[in-house]
């Protein structure tokens, strides 16, 4: 029997500094505490740097440039290199300027599905709106609030034949990356450095 | 004057069996609106009714669903959409679904390089490609790049692209998850092209049902359905006047029997009185369908009304029989005035029989045959078939004694002139505002069907179809041509705001010609080849990528041109069969335009740029004009004839004027009336006019009557009064219609009975009766 409480004592000091550990690391990150963390945040400016791996294309193609958020719905995206390209959403409406090709359009979010969803996964997490990316991504929330990962799978099957996956991580109320996985086996990662006002 | 009973009873009988058989065997009612236009108009009228009876706007069905959340919507809007597609009744189904249109983009893609306006030999220069590739590279790296990555490889100049964005308006409704929505985001939106043309009601009426049914089978039973549109309303009308046709004609029906026992106290008299009207309508139809051919069913209704004065002569008739005094006697005895009573009727129909608009001719023929033959049948059969004592048990004289009433009428005539200026002063403060153009207050729409009408129509941004342009040629290909240039100037108007944009054949079938030139500017397999390895030195594509890409312009080089049999079962066909159209001196190629909001600079241009600019509304509006104008004309022209025959009849121009001045004072009140109630004068309220001249100029004549004894003043007044009493119970329910061009009649002839009964009461009583009171 003493070998017994012995070897319960044992167990216990080894397990103690790991249960210790558990007690001192911060608390998994429920969606909702992140929803309200990243809404927080009244507007945003930063630089980004998104390399876009393709089977089409011989090497990744690199864009740099910067990203623009005002709260609750403006998002500019604005690409100065290799070539000069802005995508804002404004409100419900979309506008599409490369200045390169001098092309110039505008159209209304919903008119595209796919490419609202897409809009969408950056804006409402941005916004910090949950029913927004909740119409059109089941959502999965990993880590605590100082690194976490939002997971969105798109839930109507049409963007899903295109889209897989998108990911988003950061640390506290910012957003670090975002990694799209796409169904043709192509992805893209943008990195990116926030700076909020 | 006098013929053997048994004489009128075989003549009878062989007219009815006579126009009973010709309509057993030859009677067809057409529902064909043309009937009922000026038949000398101008290419624009013809191309409007064209256009109304079986073109694109008049195909159109607008949908929306509401009552749910928006997911439900959304689900019942996709399974709506696909139910009707699978209906078969349809040529286009648009629930702004672009991916379920899989017929539409297969064609997109198979003929992109002949349907691609940026087709051009440029493109495809080393120069040309190497633009379109690192355009397509920012494609893939936006955020659209992974919707385009399937595609890319085997259009890499974004040729599908480009179709779509010239084929579908960036302006178009809300879209959520994929579907149109209401800018509330209460209602789903979809619109159905119907196979089956505006203008047949069965086909239209099928349609809806397949709409119900598709519905239906989608199990959202909380999903409620809104439907607009011209094939809605015509079917929606036509039932709607059907049933209230039928309980307002029982409800009219059982008042004047009521009205007719009360006075005769035996049911013989009320059977007998059907027979003229009912003989009339026989012979009417008849001749209308021998002379004309197929009866429009416009006349039907309208002819029942026009020859409605004919039930009271078997009143006039009955009523002033004296006691113990043979029908033959009577009818003799009140002869000339029932004579006059018919020939005024049918005088003042001759001249609508002389118009030039089918639709009238038919009308007035039926009236003049109708009313004349009921005027024979109670001359001469009534008092054949009547037995002796059938009328025995009537109502002799009033219930109580109306002399008084009358004379106090009598003394009345300040009041009534009074009024009549009243009347013309009244009709004269209207005078801008006297009559209703609108072709489409013409239709029996109620405000709430149009107000939906609109909503519907702005949400989806769907053409109004008020203008069109229109592109001549002598046959379909220099018409497709034809459609191309104007579709080059119909997008400079765009671009300078004027217009938000348009349809146009060519868009879905490109004329040969052009075509040709796209196919020629294609290069060949080799040129290509190099063409695009030496683009790729620019750009970081895979070599080898865009294989895909030159075997499909190879396969469009040295392949067929896309023709209309291609398009079959497609959408694209419906639209290209409805706005390409055979007009009477070779093909029209039709283009509506959407949101126009410079009109005048509009037609100003078009003018200018030599493009025939066409304004459905002002078109229709002057169609009514001149319909209404020519109407006017020929009652003006009636009323003249009238005035004649009552002084011939009367022998005297003074008398005539006595028994004429009660019916346009009538008119004129008449009118006055309408107007200051807000409303506007439209077609059905002429046609209800020329009765109440019917109706008045009967009160008149046998007001003005000389009578032997005070008895027969006695019977007279009653006849009137039961005459009076018939119509306006008759015509009272027809007001109660919800339909306007019932409603309208009804108002208008209730108004005008009692009007004209007042008035002849009034101003054609004979005063000479002062010694016998």
């Amino acid at each position: 029997m003493k070998g017994c409480a012995e070897l319960a004592l044992l167990v216990v000091l080894l397990a103690a500094p790991t249960a210790g550990n558990a007690a001192n690391s911060p608390p998994p990150l429920s969606i909702v505490e992140l929803m309200q963390m990243l809404a927080s945040v009244e507007s945003a400016n930063a630089r980004f740097v998104e390399t876009r791996h393709s089977a089409l294309l011989k090497a990744p193609l690199v864009l740099k440039g910067t990203l623009t958020y005002r709260r609750p719905d403006r998002v500019e995206k604005h690409v100065l290199a290799p070539y000069d390209e802005r995508i804002a959403v404004d409100g419900g409406r979309l506008t599409f300027e490369n200045r390169t090709h001098n092309r110039r359009k505008t159209m209304s979010v919903s008119g595209a599905p796919g490419l609202a969803a897409l809009i969408e996964s950056i804006r409402a997490t941005r916004a910090g709106d949950l029913p927004a990316l909740q119409r059109y991504y089941a959502l999965q929330v990993e880590g605590h609030r100082g690194q976490w990962t939002l997971t969105l799978k798109p839930l109507d099957s049409r963007t899903a034949d295109y889209v897989v996956s998108l990911e988003l991580s950061g640390a506290g109320a910012r957003i670090g990356r975002i990694t799209i996985e796409e169904a043709s086996g192509d992805r893209s990662v943008m990195e990116i450095s926030e700076q909020h006002g | 004057m006098s013929m053997p009973p048994r004489a009128a009873l075989a003549a009878w009988l062989v007219l009815v069996a006579l126009c009973s058989g010709w309509l057993y065997r030859n009677l067809s009612i057409g529902t064909d609106l043309t009937v009922f236009l000026p038949p000398s108009t101008n290419s624009a009228q013809r191309m409007l009714v064209s256009q109304l009876r079986d073109g694109v706007a008049s195909r159109l069905i607008l949908i929306a669903l509401e009552g749910e959340e928006p997911p439900a919507l959304v689900q019942a809007s996709r399974e709506l959409a696909r139910g009707l597609r699978a209906s078969g009744q349809f040529g286009f189904i648009n629930d702004g679904d672009l991916a379920s249109a899989v017929k539409e983009r297969e064609l997109l893609l198979a003929y992109r390089y002949l349907m691609s306006p940026a087709v051009t030999a440029e493109r495809f220069t080393v120069a040309g490609l190497s633009a379109a590739l690192s355009e397509s590279l920012a494609l893939l790296a936006s955020p659209a790049g992974p919707f385009i990555r399937k595609i890319l490889p085997s259009d890499p100049t974004g040729e599908s692209r480009h179709i779509v964005e010239f084929l579908v308006p960036d302006t178009g409704p809300e879209i959520r998850d994929g579907v149109w929505f209401s800018r509330d985001g209460t209602r789903a939106l979809l619109i159905a092209e119907t196979r089956a043309a505006g203008f047949d009601i069965d086909g239209q009426a099928m349609a809806i049902k397949a709409i119900r049914d598709a519905l239906q089978a989608t199990g959202a039973t909380r999903v409620r359905l809104l439907l607009s549109g011209p094939g809605v309303f015509a079917s929606e009308a036509r039932a709607t006047i059907q049933s209230e046709a039928q309980w307002l004609a029982a409800a009219a029906m059982g008042l004047v029997m009521l009205i007719l026992f009360a006075v005769y106290r035996a049911p013989g008299p009320m059977v007998f009185s059907v027979l003229p009207v009912a003989t009339g309508m026989l012979a009417g139809i008849a001749a209308v369908s021998w002379v004309f051919g197929p009866v429009h069913g416009i006349t039907l209704g309208f002819g029942a009304t026009l020859i409605g004065e004919a039930v009271d002569y078997p009143s006039f008739a009955y009523i002033q029989a004296a006691r113990g005094e043979r029908l033959a006697d009577t009818v003799v005895r009140i002869g000339p005035t029932l004579r006059l009573a018919v020939l005024t009727t049918v005088l003042g129909a001759s001249a609508m029989a002389l118009s030039s608009f089918q639709g009238l001719a038919q009308l007035g023929l039926l009236t003049i045959v109708g009313v004349g033959a009921a005027g024979l049948v109670t001359r001469w059969v009534l008092p054949a078939i009547t037995p002796a004592n059938a009328v025995s048990r009537k109502v002799y004289a009033f219930p109580i004694d109306a002399r008084g009433a009358m004379t106090i009428a009598r003394r009345g005539r300040w009041i009534a002139a009074a009024s009549i200026v009243a009347g013309l002063a009244g009709v004269a403060w209207h005078h801008d505002r006297l009559w209703d153009d609108d072709l489409a207050n013409l239709s029996p729409l109620s405000e709430a069907a149009k107000s939906l009408d609109r909503t519907l129509r702005a949400e989806l941004g769907a053409p109004d179809f008020r203008y069109l342009v229109i592109a001549r040629g002598r046959d379909r290909e220099s018409a497709l041509e034809a459609s191309e240039a104007a579709g080059a100037w119909l997008r400079e108007t765009v671009g300078r705001g004027w217009i938000a944009g348009y349809d146009l054949p060519s868009n879905y079938l490109p004329s040969r010609k052009t075509q040709q030139s796209r196919r020629a500017a294609l290069p060949d397999a080799t040129t290509l080849a190099r063409n695009l390895d030496l683009a790729l030195r620019d750009v970081p594509f895979r070599e080898g990528v865009f294989a895909p890409f030159l075997e499909a312009v190879e396969r469009a080089r040295t392949g067929p041109l896309l023709t209309i049999e291609d398009l079959r079962g497609s959408g694209f066909e419906l639209k290209v069969n409805t706005l390409l159209v055979a007009s009477e001196d070779g093909w029209a190629a039709l283009a509506p335009l959407r949101g126009v909001s410079r009109p005048t600079e509009l037609a100003a241009a078009a003018r200018a740029a030599g493009h025939e600019l066409l304004d459905l509304k002002t078109e229709s509006n002057h169609l009514v004009n001149s319909y209404r104008n020519e109407s006017l004309q020929l009652i003006a022209l009636g009323l003249l004839c009238i005035a004649g025959l009552l002084a011939w009849g009367l022998r005297s121009v003074v008398e005539a004027a006595r028994v004429l001045a009660p019916v346009l004072a009538a008119l004129i009140l008449d009118v006055a009336i309408l107007l200051s109630w807000g409303h506007r004068l439209s077609l059905f309220n002429l046609v209800a006019l020329l009765l109440v001249v019917g109706i008045g100029l009967n009160y008149a004549l046998f007001f003005n009557r000389p009578v032997a004894d005070p008895d027969e003043q006695q019977r007279t007044l009653l006849s009137l009064v039961v005459c009076g009493a018939t119509t306006l119970s008759a015509f009272g329910c027809l007001a109660f219609s919800r339909t306007p061009v019932l409603h309208a009649i009804g108002v208008t002839v209730a108004l005008g009975a009692v009007l004209s009964f007042v008035m002849s009461a009034v101003l054609s009583t004979r005063e000479t009766r002062r010694g016998a009171t």
